[in-house]
């Protein structure tokens, strides 16, 4: 039955800074990679390398850009979004067919492809648009966190992670359990408050963010105007003098 | 949301087949139609609901294993509408065998029969309402217009006399959910900035989506034509669901089955618009990350 789990011994999910990601879809790519080869089945694409290409991912970089009310800058930062893991799944308990399902071990959010009919309900009720019904096989995709992955003992201990953490350049993705508050993941999100995406949603996600810091004053010191004072001393100040005279 | 016009024909077609078993069962019950009423409009019912629940298969992207959608009655409303509709249809093949055989017996799988085929109604309205990624569904207001205008629809064909009340009702019902809309959709709890974690409001614009062409978020999810004629849509279809045939019935005091299947046409025509509505107007949770505008 596609009920939630009771309990989850285990939250497995991503804490995703946005104040470090730089964008580069690195994590998109490695996604697609992972989830079309090897066991897994094909995350297809449709009109590949023609006019209008359509392709399934489980995993999307969007690029926004903030207002600053300080200096009325904008500042750009860039969103990483796969499925949240949440615990109060809306996408689980609608599944007809029992494709759905959240495992009670780890919390992670899983179709059964075998059982899927492809209608589509699942990805109307996942607020977040994690999922994503894949053209050709004509059933649902998601996130899987890389189940395929993080308990594969034939790999390194190290690459026992999702692909997207692996693949990701500057560090700006963890993966953990949220439900270990000594986890490394745990502490960081605590330490510097990750949020919920949607909290008015109640769909309660695992999945983290930290959000990008204020960059306000650095541009207000760094005034590169010709004319402006240097506020220097000593012999900066005494260069600063000979060059005005000149 | 996208309008398929798979899911708005089910709705309306299966509506309106569950509207007239609805209707059979409780003038049966009352002795209000005769045996072979009951008969023809029983499988007139059934045909219907089927032919509705055969246009719904035709979006299901994998369709072998739509068998296995009568399982999870526990947790889907989904599943809970495939379990409701089969058992509505048993019943009424019972009560036609039982009132071929005996005729004039009052029977009491009929009613059973309406009940069950209230509740089908009910439950193909709730996989809509119960979502909270499309606020503009998630109210009792959905339910309340599935249910009344597939009695109203059914209505118009066996008891125009009903009908006339089940109108006004219906119209009542449209137009508070209409505003019911424009309301949630004017002050949604989620914007940009919820979407994306932040706990104040400061403006949030997407430079860059996420891929370069549409997509089946974009395609299933953020519908956009056709909104601009939103206004003009609720007006066609108030005057086809509700003011022409209000309009004959009034006039013409029909009561032949001809007048009240060519009114019901009629009426179901404007129910298309309505329901076209119901999806297009909707929006959903995930085109704020798409800069909704």
């Amino acid at each position: 039955m596609t009920d939630l789990p009771k309990c989850e011994d285990k939250k497995l999910g991503l804490l995703i800074d946005l104040d470090i990601c730089v964008g580069c879809h690195a994590c998109v790519v490695s996604c697609k990679e992972w989830n079309s080869s090897g066991d897994t089945k094909q995350l297809s694409d449709v009109n590949a390398h023609q006019k209008e290409p359509v392709g399934t991912f489980l995993n999307h970089v969007h690029s926004f850009e903030k207002e600053n009310k300080e200096n009325n800058e904008s500042e750009p930062f860039y969103f990483p979004k796969s499925c949240l893991h949440c615990e109060d799944a809306p996408c689980v308990t609608v599944c007809p067919t029992g494709a759905s399902y959240k495992r009670s071990e780890d919390g992670i959010v899983l179709v059964n492809e075998e059982d899927c009919m492809g209608c589509g309900l699942c990805a109307w009720a996942c607020p977040y648009g994690a999922r994503e019904l894949d053209l050709l096989s004509g059933v649902m995709k998601k996130c899987t966190l890389c189940v395929d992955r993080i308990y594969d003992h034939g790999l390194p201990e190290e690459d026992r992670v999702p692909a997207c953490v692996k693949s990701c350049p500057t560090g700006a993705r963890s993966f953990g359990d949220f439900n270990d508050p000594n986890s490394k993941v745990s502490k960081i999100a605590k330490e510097r408050k990750g949020v919920d995406l949607m909290p008015e949603m109640k769909t309660k996600p695992v999945n983290k963010y930290l959000l990008p810091k204020i960059k306000s004053n650095f541009d207000k010191e760094f005034n590169t105007e010709e004319n402006a004072d240097l506020n220097v001393s000593g012999f900066l100040s005494w260069v600063d003098k000979a060059l005005d005279k000149l | 949301m996208h309008p398929a016009p798979s899911i708005i024909l089910f709705t309306i077609l299966s509506g309106f087949g569950f509207g007239v078993i609805a209707w059979v069962g409780v003038l049966q019950y009352f002795l209000l139609i005769s045996s072979l009423e009951v008969i023809a409009f029983s499988i007139l019912g059934v045909f219907f609901a089927v032919i509705g629940l055969i246009s719904s298969t035709f979006h299901l992207a994998n369709k072998i294993n739509a068998i296995k959608s009568f399982s999870q009655w526990r947790s889907s409303w989904l599943s809970r509408e495939a379990v409701a509709s089969i058992v509505s249809l048993l019943l009424v093949f019972i009560n036609i065998i039982i009132i071929y055989f005996g005729k004039n017996t009052v029977s009491l799988v009929g009613i059973i029969a309406s009940l069950f085929s209230i509740i089908t109604v009910f439950t193909t309205s709730m996989i809509y309402a119960q979502l909270r990624s499309v606020p503009a569904w998630n109210t009792i207001l959905t339910p309340f217009i599935f249910i009344v205008g597939a009695l109203v629809g059914a209505a118009i064909l066996l008891r125009p006399d009903y009908a006339l009340y089940g109108l006004v009702v219906l119209f009542v019902i449209q137009f508070l959910f209409w505003l019911y809309r424009d309301q949630t959709e004017k002050n949604m709890k989620t914007n940009i900035s919820t979407a994306l974690g932040f706990t104040e409001e400061s403006p949030i614009r997407s430079f860059d989506k996420a891929h370069t062409n549409q997509n089946y978020l974009l395609n299933e999810m953020v519908f956009k034509v056709g909104r601009k004629h939103s206004r003009r849509l609720r007006y066609l279809s108030i005057l086809f669901s509700i003011f022409i045939p209000i309009t004959i019935m009034v006039l013409l005091r029909f009561d032949t089955y001809v007048a009240g299947a060519i009114v019901s046409v009629i009426h179901l025509l404007g129910m298309y618009f309505s329901r076209w509505l119901f999806f297009a107007e909707a929006s959903h949770a995930v085109s704020f990350y798409y800069d909704k505008s």
